[in-house]
């Protein structure tokens, strides 16, 4: 998965929302949201900051690209190497997710397309909701990933876990 | 049959289920709904433990929480654990218990004879006593004191056990499931409200377990099943048996513990023992009830003395019988309810003495267990009763405990004659007995009326309800706190022995207020928080004092409002997981090597890279640094802070946060960069490249990469909003390596496809390139004064890089080294690192004064300009050198001056960095002297007395490797 960071310039966001609607057609999230538009997704991580990935994609030919259409109006940065992504679904996900999340993730409060950057276990990850299966998606960092998956497996074992490739 | 004190019928425990269990090795029975200490008083086993200082004889005192005396060593082996609370523990079939604090037996006890000399055990001895002569303290008085503390024995071995924390959220916390914690769920589960019902018992229903009372003209028991099972059907209320709150915290935020598996023998796998939960609440109803308390009065504190309220609920929930002929002592109407329950069970009533008609117990006899009671009456005529338990019911306490946490404090009401709650947390009612309503009727309608309002004030619309009928009992009160004419020891505080007679003590030696009180003579500090205990020390107090009780005040409620295991607290973060470890791209690789690792904050990374033969890693360093020097090295540095700053205005940035100047530096370089704090000291070093006009690639130390980014975020958001400039940490995104050594370029020739030669790609270069087919970014940057470079690459591409470079390098001795040759050579350079940067050297101080422009502002001009700091006696940075070449040098060591004594007066500075350098063939170090720079040539003593080091050492430069700097160009 292709990954970058994306950082309004100064006075810029309308100017880089407009950027991303005219390449994307995707209105561009003003909180902690994703929108997507096939497999590029624009996940609001805080003000006027995003994180955009593109499933399957060239990391390199993606952020270049970006880059290029978000020239003077955004700061664009490579991050698809510093990530560690894990995709979660099944019924007892929220149960797991509660051995560490802090964040409200009950349907009332967190639902299809939301997003929460926070710390499980101590390390900082990206939650995104992708459906009410329901389907999470766990963003955390490459060096962090063994800490992050002993976390995730140990609190996954009372429920009982698969783990596949995508 | 199960137990001689079972009661034949009735009861909440399932006679179809018998469990059996040991209690100090002798095998007992019981059923399934019993506490261990429901079947050990259906066994009639009165004695379960000594007293903490005293090593008195006691039984069972409560039946909940709040217990003092009933702790137990519970299960055994690795799983032993002390000072468990028999009260609370469910009978589980197998179980294994033992008595504390009793040697040989419990029943012959050694310890004992404390009590005979309790004369001079009062409040304050240990202060008083073991004052002098003071050389007695370590050798004798400590030990002796040591081993006399302490209640029971921990396992000594790692616990097997598994231990979560987890969070939960809600609309509404109901703290308590009683007949008004169960109101207060309903109506606001009802409204469609998010409801967390936490009650610490294994069952639903708080009081209405134990008492024999009707709610809608049924047994109360068959209106709490209804209930319960209404809220089960409920998607959105969560009942949380077993689980206790134990603290209110800022924002909503209460801790509860919950005990998963306590009540099996072994957790099922994968799950937990115990589950420490943060909830976060919008509104909380405590309906936490209320605390019995004691009449002191003399040997109060036999087995066979219970709290009456404790007496029920072994009667009516578990069938068990405290004793074949009981006698009440009471001073509210509880006693007569007892006693009738008692009737009702078949239990002889001895007597009911009622301290509201004059009358009371002075004294119990039967060191084991209650034989006797001796009585007077209103009209001081004594009797002896003959009876075998004594329910004893002093009034009760509202459980105000977690209205306190955020510095409430409670208010005294003559009414029920106890403390209800005062100011509360915010988002917090109180409702039912925690309230002070303590009669059924009001408990059910104030927890109606507080679920009702909590779900509102959540914005929910109020559903249908009504209060289900039910009587207010008698609960009419006249405060009786201390027998005066008592015999004996009359106890107030039960688990840390604390006497009537050492709170008098204490108010007679001028320890008045009740926080003094507490401490002298340790009343409420034991692990039942002096639960029973506190209200009647105070009473007693104020009136020892001629005080009233309001005046007297309480003491600070703390969390945990029950004891919490360090498991519990731990959860996940033990071991390997005490906290997150970061690998660096090359782990895997380096794994294969053999490598050795060290913790580099929560980095592992290769210390050094051991070959078979190299007992010593003196040795591995050494021949790691001479290779890289003669050679070629490589060296994983991926775990330095990497940061991209972006922006129109990035250069303007860049001159503000470091002390020198970045703005004019032109694409396509690097800079060494120094940054200060705001108080002028230096807070880090590192380099920022220039990628493209607007864009910096910055690097700082692995230590403070973190720090450095809150830092310039601070400074972006809050001192300088108005820049253009985005920053985003890369760390993560690049894995680099520092390739360094004289062939370092034709190792790198072989890997990107760049002109590398001097003038295409000088010192301080960077450029992107392509390497094994990889965008990739090079920088010719050194640490350790060779020609050197450092190799980006996306870190997926890291472990294949490494190894493509040890292939590519293989042709000219390459040699992987770690942070210990990293330490070395940046050593044999003078070029400072955390040590130095140490938060109390400043530019001048490490020689760096000369990069603190003064064309630009930044932070920590100012006040790096403060006179002190400008001092020239501060001391600076030199180098050293032992004058005896076969001495070691230590970090740490301070400079005296040849012949001058080791006092603090005559400190000139401390050593920082030390190493052994392989190019000078001897140890040598980095250090702050004072007037360093002046005095090279110099001589002085590098004091260590921590190590016994004294070493005479030359004073030197910093730089003791190529000076000029030659070899950075190959």
């Amino acid at each position: 998965m292709a990954a970058a960071s994306v950082i309004a310039r100064r006075g810029k966001a309308d100017a880089c929302a407009a950027a991303i609607t005219a390449h994307y057609g995707v209105t561009l999230p003003t909180g902690p949201r994703r929108a997507a538009s096939g497999d590029v997704v624009f996940a609001g991580v805080g003000p006027w900051r995003w994180i955009a990935t593109a499933e399957g994609a060239d990391a390199a030919e993606f952020v270049a690209q970006l880059r290029e259409r978000l020239v003077f109006v955004a700061a664009v940065t490579d991050q698809s190497d510093a990530r560690l992504v894990v995709r979660l679904r099944g019924p007892r996900v929220r149960d797991v997710l509660a051995k560490g999340v802090p964040v409200d993730l009950h349907p009332r409060a967190f639902k299809a397309g939301d997003v929460a950057t926070t710390l499980v276990a101590h390390i900082g990850v990206q939650i995104d909701m992708l459906d009410d299966g329901p389907t999470y998606l766990i963003a955390a960092p490459r060096s962090m990933a063994g800490s992050f998956w002993s976390w995730l497996t140990a609190s996954a074992a009372e429920f009982g876990y698969d783990v596949s490739r995508s | 049959m199960s137990g001689t004190h079972r009661l034949q019928s009735g009861g909440l425990i399932d006679r179809g289920k018998p469990l059996s269990f040991s209690f100090d090795c002798e095998s007992h029975a019981g059923f399934a709904g019993d506490t261990l200490a429901s079947a050990l008083v259906a066994n009639g086993v009165k004695l379960v433990g000594r007293s903490f200082k005293y090593h008195r004889p006691r039984g069972i005192f409560t039946a909940g929480s709040e217990e003092p005396n009933a702790l137990v060593e519970l299960r055994g082996g690795v799983r032993r654990e002390p000072n468990t609370r028999a009260t609370v523990t469910e009978l589980y079939d197998g179980l294994i218990a033992a008595s504390q604090n009793r040697w040989p037996s419990l029943r012959h006890d050694i310890g004992a004879v404390n009590d005979r000399l309790s004369r001079f055990l009062v409040a304050g001895f240990y202060y008083k006593t073991f004052m002098w002569p003071a050389k007695f303290w370590e050798l004798l008085y400590e030990p002796l004191i040591r081993r006399a503390a302490g209640l029971g024995r921990a396992a000594g071995a790692e616990d097997p056990d598994i231990y979560e924390k987890a969070f939960a959220h809600c609309d509404v916390l109901v703290i308590g499931a009683g007949p008004a914690g169960l109101m207060a769920t309903l109506a606001a589960g009802r409204t469609g409200a998010r409801v967390i019902l936490a009650d610490e018992d294994f069952r639903l229903g708080g009081r209405l377990l134990a008492e024999r009372c009707e709610i809608g003209g049924r047994p109360a028991v068959d209106w709490v099943a209804e209930i319960e099972a209404e809220l089960a059907a409920m998607p959105d209320v969560r009942i949380m048996r077993r689980t206790a709150v134990t603290g209110v915290y800022d924002h909503g935020q209460y801790s509860a513990i919950e005990r998963v598996n306590d009540h099996v023998a072994t957790p099922p796998e994968h799950e937990p023992r115990q589950r420490s939960w943060k909830i976060v609440a919008k509104r909380a109803v405590l309906a936490a009830g209320a605390h019995e308390r004691a009449i002191a009065f003399g040997n109060n504190d036999r087995p066979g003395v219970m709290l009456a309220g404790a007496a029920r609920t072994y009667v009516n929930r578990f069938a068990a019988a405290p004793g074949r002929r009981l006698a009440v002592f009471t001073n509210n109407d509880d006693g007569p309810r007892t006693a009738a329950d008692a009737r009702e069970a078949g239990i002889e009533v001895a007597a009911v003495i009622d301290s509201r008609t004059g009358a009371r117990v002075t004294r119990v006899r039967g060191r084991h267990g209650v034989r006797l009671i001796d009585v007077a009456d209103a009209d001081g005529r004594t009797s002896t009763i003959e009876c075998d338990a004594l329910a004893v019911s002093g009034g009760w306490n509202p459980a105000v405990h977690l209205t306190c946490h955020l510095g409430g404090k409670p208010v005294w009401n003559d009414e029920i004659a106890a403390f209800v709650p005062g100011a509360l947390p915010p988002g917090m009612t109180v409702a039912g007995a925690a309230a002070g309503a303590l009669t059924l009727a009001r408990c059910l309608g104030g927890g109606m009326t507080a679920g009702v309002t909590a779900a509102a004030a959540c914005g929910f619309a109020i559903a249908a309800i009504t209060q289900p009928r039910a009587d207010d009992e008698g609960a009419a009160v006249t405060a009786m706190w201390h027998v005066k004419d008592s015999r004996g020891k009359a106890f107030v505080d039960l688990q840390n022995d604390v006497t009537t007679k050492d709170v008098a003590l204490a108010t007679q030696e001028g320890f008045g207020s009740v926080e003094h009180l507490k401490r002298y003579t340790t009343l409420g500090m034991a692990t039942d928080q002096g639960k029973t205990a506190n209200v009647l020390g105070l009473a007693i107090l104020a009136q020892a004092s001629a005080r009233a009780i309001p005046q007297v005040g309480t003491t600070t409620y703390r969390p945990p409002y029950v004891p919490v295991s360090f498991g519990a607290m731990a959860g996940h973060h033990r071991g390997r997981d005490f906290r997150p470890t970061r690998l660096p791209p090359s782990h895997a690789w380096a794994t294969e090597q053999g490598a050795v690792f060290v913790e580099a904050g929560a980095w592992l990374r290769a210390q050094y890279y051991p070959r078979a033969g190299e007992a010593d890693w003196l040795k591995t360093v050494n021949r790691e640094v001479a290779a890289t020097r003669a050679h070629v090295g490589v060296c994983d540095v991926s775990t330095l802070g990497k940061i991209e700053i972006e922006g129109a205005n990035a250069g303007v940035f860049l001159d503000r946060v470091y002390a020198n100047t970045f703005s004019t530096l032109p694409v396509g370089k690097a800079r060494y960069g120094l940054m200060l704090r705001e108080d002028g000291f230096v807070m880090d070093d590192g380099t920022a490249s220039r990628l493209a006009p607007e864009r910096f690639f910055m690097t700082t130390t692995t230590a403070q990469a973190v720090r450095v980014m809150q830092h310039l975020e601070f400074c972006h958001q809050v001192l300088w909003p108005a820049l253009d400039v985005q920053m985003v940490s890369v760390s993560e995104q690049w894995a680099q390596f520092s390739i360094a050594g004289p062939r370092s370029r034709d190792v790198l020739a072989k890997l990107v496809d760049a002109d590398l030669g001097d003038a295409a790609f000088p010192h301080l270069g960077c450029r992107e390139v392509t390497a094994c087919g990889v965008a990739a970014r090079l920088f010719r940057l050194s640490f350790s004064g060779e020609l050197a470079y450092e190799l980006a690459v996306p870190a997926r591409h890291g472990d294949a890089t490494i190894r493509a470079i040890m292939a590519a390098g293989a042709e000219f001795g390459i040699t992987p080294y770690g942070t210990e040759a990293l330490g070395v050579m940046r050593i044999e350079k003078g070029h400072v690192a955390g040590n130095e940067i140490n938060g109390q050297l400043t530019a001048r101080d490490l020689g760096l004064g000369r990069m603190m422009s003064t064309k630009k502002d930044f932070v920590g001009r100012v006040m790096a300009q403060r006179p002190a700091l400008l001092d020239p006696e501060r001391p600076a940075l030199v180098g050293f050198k032992p004058v005896d070449g076969a001495r070691r040098l230590r970090a740490g060591a301070h400079f005296l001056k040849i012949g001058a004594g080791a006092t603090a007066e005559n400190d000139e500075g401390y050593m920082t960095s030390v190493a052994y350098s392989p190019m000078v063939k001897s140890w040598i170090g980095l250090g702050v002297l004072r007037r360093g720079p002046e005095r090279i040539g110099e001589r002085v003593r590098a004091y260590d007395p921590v190590r016994n080091g004294d070493v005479e050492v030359e004073v030197t430069s910093p730089i003791f490797v190529d000076p000029e700097g030659a070899r950075l160009h190959g």
